[in-house]
């Protein structure tokens, strides 16, 4: 569950097509045959979650967070203005509020109805986000979750789940781990993982070398 | 309605963290789907309710068995359907044809561009609310209801006292937009729920879960 930066997401595999995708790929076939999508249009929005909209987006921003008390002022005041400073919004993103992390305060995110997530800055939801169980479980009982994914929280420490029940998509802003004070923002981004911003991690100053 | 899609509470799913649960699409076929979604949407194909409504609506052990993106399938047939884009029966028309040959392909640089500046503008932000019936800190109950239509008002809440957080703005109450009908945007508040009112003791050390409930679904208390 670490490697939170593979865009690709896609994984080709030799075997024969399972019923579902020859059925995916008629629907496709279908409507391409009548004239009312093309094949490009499809291609060029997968290319959009692949290449330019993902978990990288909100990095950034964390990072500037991070650095910027006047940022992080703006970012929590409102989250869709100050995100579209740094280039990022659209669909999925549109109203957005960062809760930030503190000492003592955990915040995590979920969609217990469907499968709402901030594309904009984390791109499209990872397969558990988007799981009958995470979805069940994590308003119930988020400690036994958060530690299947390695964290142990302090008893003392509030948690705050989100149920992303409406409009409105939630970015959690982690706090900037200890070590890093003389680290760039491009060093701290490389840090913020997507499974932080939902809050199912915690960043560690672990330096990547470039 | 009260379906299986409400999943906030219930027992008996497993684990989250699974071999192949970090993959946001596990197929090629995965990421067409979402992505002739969108672009059906832009140009106008689908019919009937929105997304959300026909995934609810798909019978619930349909529902349970089915992948993420095979409801997203199911749904996007019965929209095109909903619309008299395609008719029952041309799916699978079309899976005979195709069989050992190569899909047809199309260019379209105008629709392409369409999709995609869609995606990367989105929607307008949700309205602000001028004067919200609660404010911040106010305790509030959220109705009992067994609505047999859409609602964005999970059980698990239903009858319980929170506590207002942030009014969130104002937006269409899902109850009635999701069906085209017609409602005046009304205000939306982040309410605050102790677990121990949600779900009574628990091992765990009392959490707090917060959603985002419309003015409609709620009452003083």
């Amino acid at each position: 569950m670490s490697d939170d930066h593979d865009h690709g997401g896609v994984h080709h595999h030799e075997r024969p097509a399972s019923p579902i995708e020859l059925r995916a790929r008629a629907l496709e076939a279908l409507l391409v045959e009548k004239g009312l999508v093309s094949t490009d249009a499809i291609d060029a929005v997968i290319e959009l979650y692949e290449n330019d909209v993902g978990p990288q987006n909100g990095a950034k921003v964390v990072a500037r967070a991070w650095v910027d008390p006047a940022y992080r002022e703006r970012l929590l005041a409102d989250g869709a203005a100050a995100i579209a400073e740094l280039g990022c919004g659209g669909a999925e993103g549109s109203t957005m509020v960062v809760v930030p992390n503190e000492p003592g305060v955990h915040n995590a995110v979920v969609c217990t109805l469907c499968s709402c997530y901030p594309w904009p800055v984390l791109g499209l939801p990872p397969s558990w986000y988007k799981s009958h169980p995470y979805r069940a479980r994590m308003v119930s009982e988020p400690r036994s979750v958060l530690r299947e994914f390695g964290i142990e929280l302090p008893a003392e420490t509030t948690i705050r789940i989100w149920d992303s029940t409406a409009e409105v998509r939630y970015l959690v802003l982690p706090e900037r781990p200890s070590g890093t004070e003389d680290w760039d923002e491009e060093a701290l981004a490389a840090i913020v993982t997507r499974d932080a911003m939902i809050g199912v991690a915690v960043p560690v100053a672990e330096r990547t070398l470039a | 309605m009260d379906g299986v899609h409400d999943m906030g509470g219930m027992h008996g799913f497993g684990r989250v963290v699974v071999e192949g649960g970090d993959e946001i699409f596990h197929e090629d076929w995965e990421a067409r789907i979402f992505a002739l979604n969108h672009v059906s949407d832009v140009r106008g194909l689908f019919g009937g309710p929105g997304g959300r409504v026909v995934g609810e609506s798909m019978e619930p052990a349909h529902y349970l068995a089915a992948s993420y993106y095979e409801r997203w399938l199911w749904g996007a047939e019965r929209r095109l359907e909903a619309k008299g884009t395609i008719v029952p029966g041309e799916v699978e028309a079309m899976m005979a044809r195709l069989s050992g040959t190569e899909p047809p392909t199309a260019a379209d640089p105008e629709l392409a561009a369409e999709a995609v500046r869609g995606l990367r503008e989105g929607p307008p932000a949700m309205g602000i609310a001028v004067s919200p019936r609660f404010a911040p800190s106010d305790p509030v109950r959220v109705r009992r209801m067994h609505p047999d239509g859409h609602t964005r008002c999970p059980r698990y809440v239903r009858g319980a006292v929170g506590v207002v957080e942030r009014i969130q703005g104002v937006d269409w109450l899902p109850d009635r937009a999701a069906y085209g009908l017609l409602t005046e945007p009304e205000p939306v508040y982040a309410v605050a729920f102790a677990s121990q009112e949600l779900w009574g003791e628990s091992d765990e050390p009392p959490w707090t879960v917060l959603l985002d409930l419309f003015d409609t679904y709620l009452e003083p208390a």
